[in-house]
């Protein structure tokens, strides 16, 4: 009869699937999807006889969410920077001391020290990027680095923006635009937000996601955008240029840490030191396309990136960098009314 | 001569028809179309190409999630199936009684119940286990999709089992078979086509999944559904599209094999 067969089968597929991986060491890593390259996944594993797991994950939400429950059975994360004030303070993470690794010395010094990981006791580069603007240079003669061209669109661009509807980005942009500091509670700053917001809609064409098709297509001519999209969009059309706003944008990463339930400790810490050689933070930057934070990656990185003004942020726009942070709740919620007046 | 009342005489009823069927099956078609693109892009056409299969063929990731859809799919599909068989039977094979609605409502709870707050209950309720036994293998994916396949693996056979006739049964009760014997060779039988029924809607119920095993995966657990809500956030080629062809053509290949060994054997 069929159902021995199949019971058989089943019993058989539960035991496959319970049984333990036989590799010498082990590590789970659970990152944001397509986002870790996996000839340096390969690497790793060789160089130090461990076998690496990754599962995906699809917003820092998701993330916190699993990893405060327990019992995930997760090595390492790869919080955005933003988040990672509440992965330290709910003590989820383990002291690593990255900074006294051996490869520590390689971070760039604009990562080595910052705000969200003092000193590094936790966190690693993974990958940084920005928002900024696209513009199709062909439509637009004039400056690009300016949010004007988002709030004040010039009369070329009228009805050819379109806007990325992230809620904090798009704010974030206008505060800065408006000459505030991000995150700011300053009710005048805001409310001049809001009236620049409402005014600059009706030359907005569209806010929504995945910019690139559009704006090679010519339907978009300009726009906020991140980076990785900008360098995408200018290799199919040399035309279209990233602007970094000399009002100020936002400078934002994610970083590989180490959960303080993790079961393969060495092997996770073996790995932090690892994606701090140049060559390997170089190998992940060739897949997932941003910059890294590790200094002389860009030699491993292929022709296209290296150099690239998307990637690496030209010295003259360095100093209008903010970091990206979590806003204080009471900020969030002028920030969210602002947002449902502006989707009217 | 005036016309039977019939709907598809109603005005509009084309019209109707028409945007329901392109409204449901134009972005499948465009999806499955752009698989086959040459190029990067998912929206312009750049000739005919079979590299992103390929691309995917060789994605260790998508076959390893692949598989493990497979396999929970598979293993919550026949459990469902046999939990609801016996449910179908005890429900139907019996004089109502009262209470015996609220037990219909237990069954189907999966139904009714947001799938988000099964999602959320199954996280906390799993990681404590997780966290106080040490095991966190497929085991609780699967019980997980069990759960939630039950009532769509129920609702076929129930139908079944109200439709077919009682006098086989007796039949075979007056001729001294014991209940065993009667369920062995007459109600199964002529069971057997909502069974598979059943079999292949938990099957395909599970494998489409993608709140509840996101949030009872432990590491290294993704399914396909869950791999691809993880490549959504990044520049989506059609590899997505080629993977989601094939996950298309797989679902459709199983309806279609069920439909027909279930209708050779009514």
């Amino acid at each position: 009869m069929n159902w021995k067969l199949t019971t058989t089968a089943m019993g058989l597929a539960l035991l496959a699937s319970t049984g333990l991986a036989s590799a010498a060491g082990e590590l789970n890593i659970y990152n944001w999807g397509n986002y870790t390259s996996p000839e340096m996944i390969k690497k790793f594993e060789s160089e130090n006889d461990v076998k690496v797991t990754i599962t995906d994950y699809d917003s820092n939400d998701t993330a916190l969410a699993k990893i405060r429950q327990g019992g995930h059975g997760f090595d390492m994360v790869v919080p955005s920077q933003n988040y990672m004030p509440i992965w330290i303070e709910e003590g989820l993470l383990l002291e690593s001391r990255p900074d006294e690794m051996s490869n520590y010395k390689n971070v760039a010094k604009e990562w080595a020290d910052p705000d969200f990981d003092k000193g590094r006791h936790y966190s690693v580069p993974w990958a940084q990027g920005t928002v900024g603007v696209v513009v199709n240079t062909d439509v637009y003669k004039g400056d690009i680095n300016t949010w004007g061209i988002i709030f004040d669109t010039p009369d070329e661009l009228k009805g050819k923006v379109n806007v990325v509807p992230e809620m904090t980005d798009v704010i974030d942009a206008a505060v800065l635009y408006n000459g505030g500091k991000k995150c700011t509670g300053d009710l005048e700053i805001l409310k001049k937000v809001r009236d620049t917001l409402v005014k600059a809609k009706p030359n907005w064409v569209a806010m929504e996601y995945g910019t690139i098709e559009k704006m090679l297509a010519g339907d978009f001519s300009a726009g906020s955008d991140w980076n990785g999209s900008a360098l995408r969009q200018r290799l199919q059309n040399p035309a279209i240029k990233y602007g970094y706003p000399k009002e100020g944008y936002v400078n934002w990463s994610d970083n590989l840490v180490v959960l303080k339930d993790a079961k393969n400790v060495d092997n996770a810490k073996l790995f932090q030191n690892f994606m701090m050689d140049p060559e390997n933070a170089g190998m992940n930057s060739s897949f997932h396309r941003y910059a890294n934070g590790i200094a002389g990656s860009d030699a491993f990185m292929p022709a296209e990136m290296k150099g690239a003004p998307e990637v690496e942020i030209p010295a003259e726009f360095l100093p209008n960098g903010v970091p990206s942070q979590t806003c204080p709740p009471e900020v969030q919620e002028h920030y969210t009314k602002i947002w449902t007046e502006l989707q009217k | 001569m005036a016309r039977y009342f019939s709907v598809q005489h109603q005005p509009g009823f084309t019209a109707m028809a028409v945007i329901c069927f392109v409204a449901l099956y134009a972005p499948i078609l465009i999806l499955v179309v752009y698989a086959f693109n040459g190029g990067e892009s998912i929206a312009s056409w750049q000739g005919f190409s079979l590299r992103w299969f390929e691309k995917a063929w060789n994605n260790e990731q998508v076959i390893g999630a692949s598989w493990r859809s497979v396999k929970i799919a598979s293993a919550a599909a026949v459990l469902a199936t046999i939990a609801a068989t016996m449910a179908a039977l005890a429900t139907t094979r019996t004089k109502p009684y009262r209470g015996l609605t609220l037990k219909y409502a237990f069954i189907n709870q999966p139904l009714m119940v947001p799938e988000i707050v099964t999602a959320v209950a199954l996280l906390i309720f799993f990681s404590r286990i997780k966290v106080a036994t040490g095991y966190s293998g497929l085991g609780y994916l699967i019980i997980a999709h069990t759960a939630f396949c039950i009532p769509f693996a129920y609702l076929p056979i129930r139908a079944r089992l109200e439709s077919m006739n009682l006098t086989l049964e007796q039949a075979a009760a007056d001729l001294y078979a014991t209940p065993w014997m009667t369920f062995r060779r007459i109600t199964l039988p002529l069971l057997w086509p909502g069974i598979l029924a059943g079999l292949m809607l938990a099957f395909v119920i599970s494998l489409d999944d993608v709140v509840i095993t996101n949030f009872v995966k432990s590491g290294g657990q993704d399914t396909l559904p869950t791999y691809m809500l993880g490549q959504l956030r990044r520049a989506i080629t059609p590899e997505m599209n080629a993977i989601s062809t094939v996950f298309l053509l797989l679902s459709v290949g199983i309806v279609t094999l069920f439909f027909f060994v279930s209708r050779k054997r009514d």
